[in-house]
């Protein structure tokens, strides 16, 4: 594409309508077109779908430590599900509310449980007192597995039995877990205050249970 | 020239010829224009190869890894480039996007085009008929009708097979009809295009609003749906959480056929069905559905497919201490057609030392001369379990992910293996053993069987499977349709009698025509009293309907806009395609 046919001086200077454009305005007008599916494309930061194309077979969604916390007048509904403790007790969340409470989705052969399994512990202890009442909800295994996990880090609060998934379905209502391990607070009156996806930092947790504990049921 | 010769006359020479929408509208002629369009559909073909060049994340991702670890250097900037996700790649969507608005950009305007001409009325009568590709005559006795009313019946005729016509009155009495046919074809193009591009639209929309997951699920389990419980998900681009249907089923049986008649194919599967008990919701009624292969379950929406099965020995591992440490069903990842299983066990909760297994889950085992046991059955005739026992860090306790499908033996210590004094661990149902050192036991309770299943939403699949047939028949349409043209004069010959004169076209390739001569002829001689050829010179004109001969030559050429011209020069060797007619 020539771009000097006309010699300066002698060259018209009327526009030509059918004069080609320049190579320059060819070229960013180009890369603006190449430009569009490349933003079409441009995809976000997405933890899930992160974890689609990874062959790494763990068999779990993770999470990505987020943490979610709901002002008081934005919580949903109370939650409401009815299961079993490992131990044989039926629990439901009538006999939470109340007092704050802590759901912890988890199972023995998930790392990241693992990890957060002693911090769970721990804070348990320390708000007992307080009145704030932790339930696991094991997702994956049988009593015996589960009973191995909590005696090997000195579980002593309950954890339902949900293998099949009724507390999990029971959650969509409301703030659902996403991942394994899911730490949920609940507040007085059993609504979701807060979400944790991924490993529940001790800290992190305590401040968003002292939230809870300092409102009024 | 360089930049520094004349920079400013550089410029003043470009910038006031095309401004930027200037610019623009250059590159959307370009973009828009067939060449650009066949040059990108080209380029998508070559973009695709790498496809099936390196192993692709979608189809494996497992592959791909191993890939990449086989191939460090090459491996790292293959991926950069993205040749692991070729069809997802930012430079394979950039070629389809720019394909399908070149073709957006083509269609529309050709389809507004269409559209007017759909008005419009047939083309004028040319003044020679004769200098058509297809050409007769036909002169009336004197019992026929005037010109006028010839031709109106001839346009009857012409409308009876499928033209839409025009009656024109000409000077002297005389008349002609200009008649076209096969609008449809050009419909039947234009829909073609745009059910492309609706099967573009709704595979986008399929892309964000759909989601897959996967979930192994074994006698007796449950599985809600939602993200915690699916063993692995792919979301679509504009996934969220609360767009998964609060369903969930449960395993209640998972039966599996496989021949026994056959000499050749013994021991084949023949068919699989599991039993599941689904629920719509949280506290709806339990339902007791049937999944086999090929036939998924629809729950709202969501397709549930049985993609895959396996055995589920169920095993209970007690540790050093005496205690439960892991108790419950193994997935078992089978090899072969003999459910040849791979097992992994991993009870991290063991004291004092963590235990794993790793080994073969037989379904019928058969113990070879070298004392290696095979499956050689997929049924369970005599089930056993070959295990290799370690101690040790399983690396659990990190909080790294770890592929529960294997077992990094590098931080173990092996207790038993065929290499050792202690040897492998065999196991039948009911049996336990006790490991060595004290570490603890091993006991195989029984076997269960699992379903592996694919779980897939996507809510514009209806959409593409529609656009995707509309568009078969429409360029079915496009095939097949023929756009034709035909004009028909009467006129009064120096005799006094009417003569009826006749030129046929075609758009395009003009396969046919010959034969629509021929079929147009045969109608008129029905219709009128058609005088016998004098002779061969007064014959000139229309194929007698007993002597077909072939048309010859030149018949596709570029002559429709030459031909539709009524006076026109042309050079003799595109003399009509006209036979004679001879007489008997």
């Amino acid at each position: 594409m020539s771009n000097l046919k006309h010699s300066p001086g002698s060259a018209p200077r009327t526009p030509d309508p059918l004069r080609r454009p320049g190579r320059r305005q060819v070229l960013v007008g180009l890369a603006g077109i190449a430009a569009l599916p490349v933003l079409a494309a441009c995809s976000s930061d997405d933890p899930l779908a992160a974890q689609a194309g990874n062959a790494d077979g763990k068999n779990y969604i993770a999470g990505d430590g987020s943490v979610l916390e709901i002002r008081p007048d934005e919580r949903g509904e109370p939650v409401q599900f009815s299961s079993t403790l490992f131990s044989g007790e039926p629990i439901s969340t009538d006999s939470l509310v109340g007092d704050p409470a802590v759901l912890n989705f988890w199972y023995a052969a998930c790392a990241p449980c693992r990890v957060e399994a002693p911090d769970l512990q721990a804070l348990h202890e320390e708000l007992e007192p307080q009145d704030v009442r932790f339930v696991g909800v094991n997702v994956r295994d049988t009593v015996a597995t589960a009973q191995a996990f909590e005696r090997n880090f000195g579980i002593t609060y309950p954890s339902v039995e949900d293998l099949n998934g009724q507390v999990l379905l029971a959650m969509t209502d409301y703030v659902p877990p996403q991942a394994v391990p899911t730490t949920i607070v609940l507040d007085r009156q059993g609504r979701v205050s807060a979400r944790i996806l991924g490993i529940a930092e001790r800290s992190t947790l305590r401040t968003l249970i002292t939230t809870v504990l300092g409102e009024q049921a | 020239m360089s930049h520094t010769d004349a920079p400013n006359q550089r410029q003043d020479a470009e910038l006031p010829a095309l401004g930027f929408t200037g610019t623009l509208r250059f590159l959307w002629v370009q973009l828009t224009s067939m060449r650009t369009a066949l040059m990108l559909l080209l380029l998508l073909a070559v973009a695709a190869v790498p496809g099936s060049l390196f192993p692709q994340r979608p189809a494996g991702p497992g592959i791909v890894d191993d890939y990449i670890s086989d191939n460090p250097a090459a491996g790292e900037w293959l991926d950069r480039f993205q040749m692991f996700d070729v069809y997802s790649s930012v430079w394979f969507s950039a070629i389809y996007l720019l394909l399908f608005v070149s073709l957006i950009g083509c269609v529309f305007p050709r389809a507004v085009k269409h559209a007017k001409a759909l008005r419009s009325a047939p083309p004028r009568t040319p003044r020679l008929l004769s200098r058509l590709p297809e050409y007769g005559k036909v002169v009336l006795e004197s019992t026929g009708p005037s010109p006028r009313d010839a031709v109106d019946q001839a346009a009857k005729i012409l409308k009876k097979r499928g033209y839409r016509i025009q009656v024109r009155q000409e000077a002297e009495g005389n008349a002609s009809v200009g008649a076209e046919r096969g609008y449809v074809r050009e419909i039947g193009n234009i829909v073609f295009h745009l059910s492309l591009i609706g099967v573009l639209a709704f595979m986008a929309a399929g892309s964000m609003l759909s989601y897959r997951g996967q979930k192994i699920l074994v006698e007796g389990e449950g599985f809600a749906n939602t993200l915690v419980a699916y063993d692995a998900f792919t979301p679509g681009s504009a996934f969220s959480e609360q767009k998964l249907n609060p369903f969930s089923m449960t395993l209640d049986s998972f039966e599996a056929e496989f021949d026994r008649e056959s000499d050749t194919h013994y021991g084949q599967a023949l068919d699989f069905t599991a039993v599941l008990g689904v629920r719509h919701g949280p506290g709806e009624p339990e339902q007791t559905t049937e999944l086999k292969v090929n036939h998924p379950l629809d729950i709202d929406g969501v397709r549930v497919y049985l993609v895959g099965n396996g055995y589920a020995p169920e095993v209970t591992v007690r540790d050093g201490i005496g205690n439960i440490a892991f108790q419950g069903p193994v997935i078992g990842r089978a090899e072969d057609q003999v459910y040849t299983s791979l097992m992994v066990i991993k009870a991290p909760d063991s004291e004092p030392d963590q235990l794993g297994f790793v080994g073969f889950f037989l379904p019928t085992a058969y113990t070879g001369e070298d004392g290696v046991a095979i499956s050689i059955d997929p049924e369970l005739l005599n089930p056993e379990l070959n295990l290799n026992s370690y101690y040790g860090d399983l690396g659990l306790d990190t909080g790294e992910p770890q592929n529960v499908y294997v077992l990094d033996t590098d931080t173990l210590t092996e207790l038993n293996s065929r290499n050792l004094e202690a040897g492998g661990i065999t196991l039948s149902p009911g049996e336990s053993y006790e490991l060595p050192e004290g570490k603890g036991s091993i006991a195989f309770d029984g076997v269960k069987r699992f379903v592996g299943l694919d779980i897939v939403y996507d809510p514009a699949k209806w959409g593409v499977g529609i656009f995707a047939v509309l568009a078969m028949l429409a360029l079915g349409v496009s095939l097949f349709v023929r756009r034709r043209r035909v004009w028909v004069r009467g006129t009064t010959d120096p005799n006094g009698y009417t003569t009826v004169e006749y030129g046929l076209l075609a758009r395009g390739e003009s396969f046919g025509l010959r034969e629509e001569n021929v079929a147009l002829r045969r109608q008129m001689e029905r219709t009128w009293p058609v005088q016998a050829p004098k002779d061969a010179d007064d014959a000139e004109g229309g194929p007698s309907t007993s002597d077909y001969k072939p048309p010859s030559g030149h018949d596709a050429h570029p002559v429709d806009i030459q031909a539709a011209m009524p006076a026109i020069h042309r050079p003799p060797e595109s003399k009509p395609n006209t036979t004679e007619n001879r007489p008997e």
